[in-house]
């Protein structure tokens, strides 16, 4: 009697994972196929207008030699991390608040929409208005603009919480603090990647933006700077090594995490 | 394993919808002896639940007196003894194993790690999970995750076990192997057991006796000793006269 006897049971399919990820192959095929069209345009057109690969990554290589790039780019990333780390630290603790409670949603939630709605440009502007053009009014116009994406997705997460887990924890005995960690903190914690996700994907755009208006390095100030000298190679490689930096951060920062955390989730298992 | 005593229970839900309060249940006295499988029967709404809920603690907010085993369930918080609950829903943390799930119970009442897996192995080898220890919970049916719920429940060692409709998201067949395997567990162990259902069919093939309940506010209509011979069997013909008539009860239809 105590035999399974239902007849539909899923094999587990963690058991058999491939070692290479699925899809890795067009995934690659695609990365190829644009430097391949990137070179034909830069054929088609002067290399004064579309510099091809390979000027492009000598003129990267020249400013990695020199220093200018090591340089700035440790600058443009203290201050996004900087501003990342206060953008996550305001949308988590705005988001948990409306989450939880109806009276702070009521409050908040247009608020949050206006502040989503604004252009990052207007904060940028009248932060360095306020404060002057300083790291300061950097550091807050960036994450000003950057915490409500965050705190949406954090409230989205609180209000999707299980009650009826937490429920179970407490019959058994869990304490309040066990039933945080062990129970609700779970639960939020797809929708923290996601905001975390979010958050980066815009702070990496108002940066830049902030380094051009209003600072004196950082990648955004040597992309305005080249354009000023109407140096397109130099334009094109900031460009790149910013995407690959990017998308470094996304493959072997975000992506392992994720794949960490939630390996038990059958949609992340393919 | 303890007895449970409830005197003049009176559960009244506040709302916006229900500014004068909603009656759940109304001077309910119910009395449960140690070993006692007991069914609680009644249409949905009529209150059942929230005894469960009173009982497991959850809904600490009440009037009358309610003990087990001579203590009384707090009004503020937490329950002074342990409750094995098992739920409609499997409720199960969908990122923990089927092993580990059953850990974080123990864990939470308390139970000494050096016992854990001796614990957890054995339950899981009496519903049949022996192979499914290390699978993760939507690995498994709808039917194999109610037996985790129920190996869960019982591997806490509880002194009353509480179930609320917990075969009535299964399949019938299903249900059946599951509602045998219930009753050889319960044979072997002899918990304490309130189960909360509608179907008139597996209340009369549990339980030793059904506490029929009238639609809100609930009320105790009727007490039923059913004097079925164990282990019981579904091809019973009894039972079958027997879960007609419980259902006159039910229905408030008289018995000619």
């Amino acid at each position: 009697m105590a035999l399974v006897t239902e007849s539909e049971f899923r094999i587990p399919a963690s058991r058999k994972r491939l070692r290479i990820p699925e899809g890795l192959s067009i995934r690659v095929a695609s990365l190829v196929a644009l430097v391949i069209v990137w070179q034909l345009g830069s054929l088609a057109f002067s290399a004064r207008y579309v510099p091809g690969p390979l000027p492009t990554f000598s003129a990267l290589w020249d400013l990695a030699q020199s220093g200018v790039l090591p340089k700035h780019f440790n600058v443009t990333m203290i201050r996004m991390l900087v501003s990342f780390t206060i953008a996550m630290l305001i949308g988590l603790a705005i988001g948990t608040v409306m989450g939880l409670y109806r009276r702070a949603e009521q409050a908040l939630d247009l608020l949050v929409m206006v502040g989503l709605t604004i252009p990052g440009l207007c904060y940028i502007i009248v932060a360095f208005m306020w404060l002057g053009l300083n790291d300061r009014a950097a550091v807050l116009a960036i994450a000003w603009t950057t915490f409500p994406a965050i705190a949406i997705n954090i409230w989205q997460g609180v209000k999707a919480i299980d009650q009826r887990l937490i429920d179970m924890a407490r019959v058994f005995g869990a304490s309040g603090w066990r039933r945080t960690a062990r129970v609700v903190v779970p639960q939020v914690l797809p929708y923290l990647m996601a905001a975390a996700r979010f958050g980066l994907g815009i702070i990496w755009k108002v940066t830049v933006l902030v380094e051009l208006l209003g600072r004196s390095d950082g990648i955004g100030y040597m992309l305005n700077y080249s354009f000023q000298m109407f140096n397109m190679a130099d334009v094109f490689a900031w460009t790149i090594f910013f995407t690959i930096v990017m998308l470094a951060i996304e493959l072997a920062v975000l992506k392992p995490i994720e794949r960490r955390l939630f390996l038990w989730r059958p949609e992340l298992r393919a | 394993m303890a007895a449970i005593a409830v005197q003049g229970l009176t559960k009244v839900f506040r709302s916006r919808a229900h500014p004068d309060g909603l009656v759940a249940l109304d001077n309910v006295d119910l009395a449960v002896a140690d070993h006692e499988f007991v069914c609680l029967l009644g249409p949905s709404g009529c209150g059942k639940s929230t005894i469960l809920n009173v009982l497991s603690g959850l809904e600490p907010r009440y009037a009358g007196e309610v003990t087990v085993a001579g203590r009384v369930v707090s009004h503020s918080s937490g329950h002074p003894f342990r409750v094995g609950y098992v739920f409609q829903e499997p409720r199960l943390l969908p990122w923990l194993t089927v092993r580990r799930n059953i850990e974080f119970v123990l864990d939470s009442e308390g139970v000494p790690r050096s016992e854990w897996r001796e614990r957890t192995n054995a339950w899981l080898n009496r519903v049949g999970l022996r192979d499914f220890a290390e699978a993760h919970p939507h690995e498994l049916s709808g039917g194999m995750q109610q037996r985790t719920a129920i190996a869960r429940a019982f591997a806490v060692d509880p002194e009353i076990l509480l179930m609320d409709e917990p075969f009535s998201g299964l399949d019938e067949l299903t249900a059946r192997t599951m509602r045998e395997l219930l009753l050889e567990i319960w044979l072997e162990t002899r918990k304490t057991v309130i189960f909360v259902t509608h179907n008139c069919f597996e209340a009369c093939f549990l339980a030793d006796r059904i506490v029929v309940f009238s639609p809100r506010p609930g009320r105790v209509r009727k007490d039923i000793n059913i004097d079925l011979d164990r282990p019981r069997n579904y091809e019973d013909s009894r039972l079958f006269e027997l879960s007609v008539s419980v259902t006159h009860y039910v229905t408030g239809k008289q018995v000619s």
